[in-house]
């Protein structure tokens, strides 16, 4: 009798640890992966007040991840989307950007786009470079340098 | 996937109509647009039939947009490449600001010059860009900055570079405005309504054929 009931704890010990295991291995590998892609800034006109940048935000982990902000030594940074209805084109603030776990968020023209404002006029010339720092809430701040183009 | 290859086969099929419509004669839209009166970039004013005998493309827009006006520029940039020289001496590009309490005939200038210094910005009195906007049955609408929330960004960079001035000034207007791009035959008739996602073969087409018509 003893030994039975020796057996089943063991038994229910066992369990315990593989389930306790399980979860804890579940929990570690969980966690997002961002990889920013293709990122680039409109040159603007000398005596434009905005301008706008693209490129793709991808998550390959198996996790979601909240984009807080986005700061940059080119100006003022916000998360916009284009709408497009009955013909008629109208700007959208966007609070919060969540990606989710194996998706991504593509920025392009007349869709989501980075737009800047308070534009430093010693960054934005031709060939030149923009620093941007995404801060994610689970993967920290990404640094990223992208280049300024043309739109044409 | 099979979602994408319909998306895709329907543009394929669009397009074709499209360039095969382009061979027809290109009727006259009725109701939408008309003679009017704006300032150029010189400060001089103009009127629709100034530019009789020209083909004309006609977008409306304003500099202080970010995404959608740049871009539409860009594309008649490329458009407007794909005409010989000749084709582009028969033809004007025109942009006619929402905001011209802000574009000013000098800052459109320096504003559209930035894509082609063939490009023409047309600017005037409020009234003057109301009444171009009402007989092209195009829409625009006064966003403040106030009321979108746009304002309320979270964590956005600190104002490095901002002064009193320049802050005053991104508290300036946003718009929401139509994105049709008006094709014009020389005697000033409006023949096709188009937007910045057509294909450029699609617009440099009937662009040819308005430049061809006697």
């Amino acid at each position: 009798m003893n030994n039975k009931v020796r057996i089943k704890a063991h038994i229910f010990l066992v369990i315990s640890l593989l389930l306790l295991a399980v979860s804890v291995n579940s929990a570690a590998a969980k966690q997002p992966q961002i990889e920013l892609e293709g990122f680039w800034v409109v040159l603007p006109p000398t005596v434009a007040r905005s301008t706008a940048g693209y490129g793709i935000i991808k998550n390959t982990g198996t996790e979601a991840d909240i984009l807080l902000g986005i700061r940059s030594n080119a100006g003022t940074v916000m998360l916009h989307k284009t709408e497009l209805s009955s013909g008629m084109a109208r700007m959208v603030h966007m609070d919060s950007i969540r990606i989710e776990e194996q998706s991504e968020w593509v920025l392009e023209p007349l869709s989501f786009h980075l737009m800047f404002t308070e534009l430093c006029p010693i960054v934005f010339i031709e060939g030149g470079r923009v620093r941007l720092l995404f801060e994610f809430e689970k993967s920290g701040v990404i640094e990223l340098e992208v280049p300024i183009k043309s739109n044409w | 996937m099979l979602k994408k290859l319909l998306i895709i086969t329907f543009i394929f099929i669009v397009s074709h109509l499209n360039i095969a419509r382009a061979e027809d004669s290109l009727p006259i839209l009725s109701g939408v647009g008309g003679e009017f009166t704006a300032m150029n970039a010189d400060g001089i004013e103009v009127e629709l039939s100034s530019f009789a005998g020209k083909v004309l493309v006609i977008a409306f827009g304003y500099t202080n947009c970010a995404d959608i006006c740049p871009f539409t520029l860009g594309y008649l940039k490329r458009l407007y490449g794909e005409l010989s020289v000749e084709e582009q001496q028969m033809m004007r590009m025109m942009f006619v600001t929402v905001d011209p309490e802000y574009d000013t005939p000098e800052h459109l200038k320096a504003f559209i010059g930035h894509f082609n210094k063939d490009f023409i910005g047309l600017s005037g009195t409020q009234e003057q860009i109301d009444y171009i906007v009402s007989l092209y049955q195009a829409e625009y609408n006064r966003l403040s900055v106030l009321n979108i929330p746009t304002q309320n960004i979270r964590r956005v960079t600190p104002k490095l570079f901002a002064d009193e001035k320049s802050a005053k000034e991104d508290s300036a207007s946003l718009y929401s405005h139509s994105v049709t791009l008006y094709l014009i035959d020389k005697e000033g008739y409006t023949r096709s309504l188009e937007y910045t996602g057509t294909p450029i073969e699609v617009f440099t087409g009937k662009i040819r054929q308005l430049i061809n018509e006697q």
